[in-house]
């Protein structure tokens, strides 16, 4: 009788623990326009056009100013109980899978379509980027110190906030403790912008983009307009979605019989069993219920970052 | 000598009617939002450094009162920035929080209040400015706000920022 009068508790208590929202992922990186201003960048070739692409790594291990930002900005972060994820870390680890993924990588013939900061982000299942900047500016002996700090959703790149401003002028304090006392000032206004947005994404949930395609001449012969019991599909894909959605909010601003789009689609942060869900998850969701009687079709989920996943129907 | 005394005690009791009247109309006009914070400048991590001014006919009650504005105006007004200076949004700024949390503040901000710990006046920074037939004084005052911060949250006034997760 005790036996099983303890089991029904800890099964209480592990229903209650699923049940609270993990707590959101953090992590600063250095802005592209702070890297490619201060030399910490690569240039790739693409199509014939050059890019800039920031070198993180370079940029850790030359500039002491940004690891100070980093040391400060989590020390601050912590003391409001949210540590943020090591930078470092993460590309050491990004280092040890690229090094596995070119083993495997034409194996499967895929091609890595990601940006650094994509790359870093799905790596870390970090849901906040808090991205990094700032530039000393002399005015004749004084300088001054101009800073911003921005956070973005990692999903759907959207910002949540930013706090930002130009630090008094000074003749005798150096970049670093300009550099300490604008992250101090700046730091509260961040936070409670912060919690805006926490409180939206514990009421109406994450959001991310939805794009559904279909094969041209697929094998299986559907498209979005195909009927099934007197309903086209892109209704059973509206009608799952208004059932899976929190409080039912997506928006599809176009739609045609080979593709519909769907945006502002606001999904729960975690599925039943307390597993974080991004919107590769969410699709791959949508495509079981697809693959399933009496719809039988076929599908294909590509991921892009983790606020917008492609599925494409008619084949695998 | 007994003379003396009845007027002795009588002017005694209207001195002292005198200032608590002033130190109640003193804290109306704090719950009223009738004084000015502004920056002072930059201060070490964990406080704010405000100037304060406060109106009263008792030049000596506006200078006790800046200390229990100072935490007023940091908790529901906040600040503006400019000259290096960081704008800061009150700890507390969803409207009507004050009169959500009446009787936690009345006796946060009563005299003697818990409001004291949090705000120290900096010496040496008093000016004091005769407007019509009262003063304006204005003092710096260091406010710890992390600490005021964490208290709130403590009370169940403001949201941790991990709080839901």
């Amino acid at each position: 009788m005790k036996k099983s009068l303890l089991t029904i508790v800890l099964a209480c208590i592990a229903v209650l623990a699923s049940a609270q929202i993990k707590k959101p992922e953090l992590m600063v990186v250095p802005s592209d326009v702070w890297c490619i201003t201060n030399g910490y960048y690569t240039e790739v070739e693409n199509m014939g056009s050059v890019t800039k692409v920031p070198n993180y790594k370079q940029a850790l291990q030359e500039n002491m100013g940004l690891k100070l930002a980093i040391a400060k900005l989590n020390d601050l972060m912590a003391e409001r109980e949210f540590p943020l994820q090591s930078l470092e870390q993460m590309i050491k680890n990004l280092e040890q899978r690229r090094m596995e993924d070119n083993m495997t990588m034409s194996k499967a013939g895929n091609e890595l379509a990601e940006s650094p900061l994509d790359e870093v982000a799905r790596m870390a299942k970090c849901d906040i980027i808090l991205e990094l900047s700032w530039e000393v500016k002399d005015f004749g002996p004084k300088h001054s110190l101009s800073y911003i700090l921005e956070a973005r959703d990692a999903y759907t790149a959207k910002s949540i906030g930013a706090a930002s401003g130009t630090g008094a002028p000074s003749m005798t304090a150096d970049v670093d403790v300009l550099l300490e006392e604008a992250i101090v000032a700046n730091m509260d206004n961040f936070n409670l912008r912060l919690q805006d947005h926490f409180t939206e994404m514990q009421t109406i949930g994450r959001e991310i983009n939805l794009d559904i395609k279909v094969f041209a001449n697929n094998a299986a012969g559907v498209d979005l307009e195909t009927e099934f019991g007197g309903e086209e599909l892109v209704d059973v894909i509206n009608n799952w979605l208004q059932l899976n959605t929190i409080q039912g909010r997506f928006s599809m601003p176009y739609a045609s019989e080979n593709v519909a789009n769907f945006t502002q689609v606001r999904i729960p942060v975690y599925d039943e069993r307390g597993r974080a869900i991004d919107a590769n998850g969410f699709a791959k969701q949508l495509a079981k219920h697809l693959r399933q009687a009496p719809y039988n079709i076929p599908c294909k989920v590509m991921v892009k970052g983790l606020g917008r996943a492609v599925i494409v129907l008619g084949e695998k | 000598m007994r003379k003396f005394l009845f007027p002795l005690l009588a002017v005694a009791f209207v001195l002292s009617s005198c200032s608590a009247a002033r130190q109640s109309l003193a804290n109306k006009d704090t719950a009223q939002y009738r004084y000015e914070i502004e920056c002072a400048g930059n201060a070490i991590q964990g406080t704010y450094l405000v100037k304060v001014w406060t109106y009263s006919r008792s030049a000596g009650i506006a200078e006790n009162q800046c200390r229990k504005n100072a935490v007023h105006g940091v908790i529901f007004k906040g600040y503006g920035g400019g000259q290096g200076c960081v704008s800061q949004r009150p700890l507390a700024p969803q409207p009507g929080i004050e009169t959500q949390y009446k009787d936690y503040f009345d006796s946060f901000f009563a005299t003697g209040g818990e409001f004291q710990k949090y705000a120290s006046i900096i010496g040496g920074t008093t000016e004091t400015v005769r407007v019509g037939n009262e003063y304006k004084v204005g003092v710096v005052v260091s406010v710890r706000k992390d600490d005021l911060r964490k208290a709130l949250e403590a009370a169940g006034i403001l949201r941790k920022l991990n709080s839901g997760f």
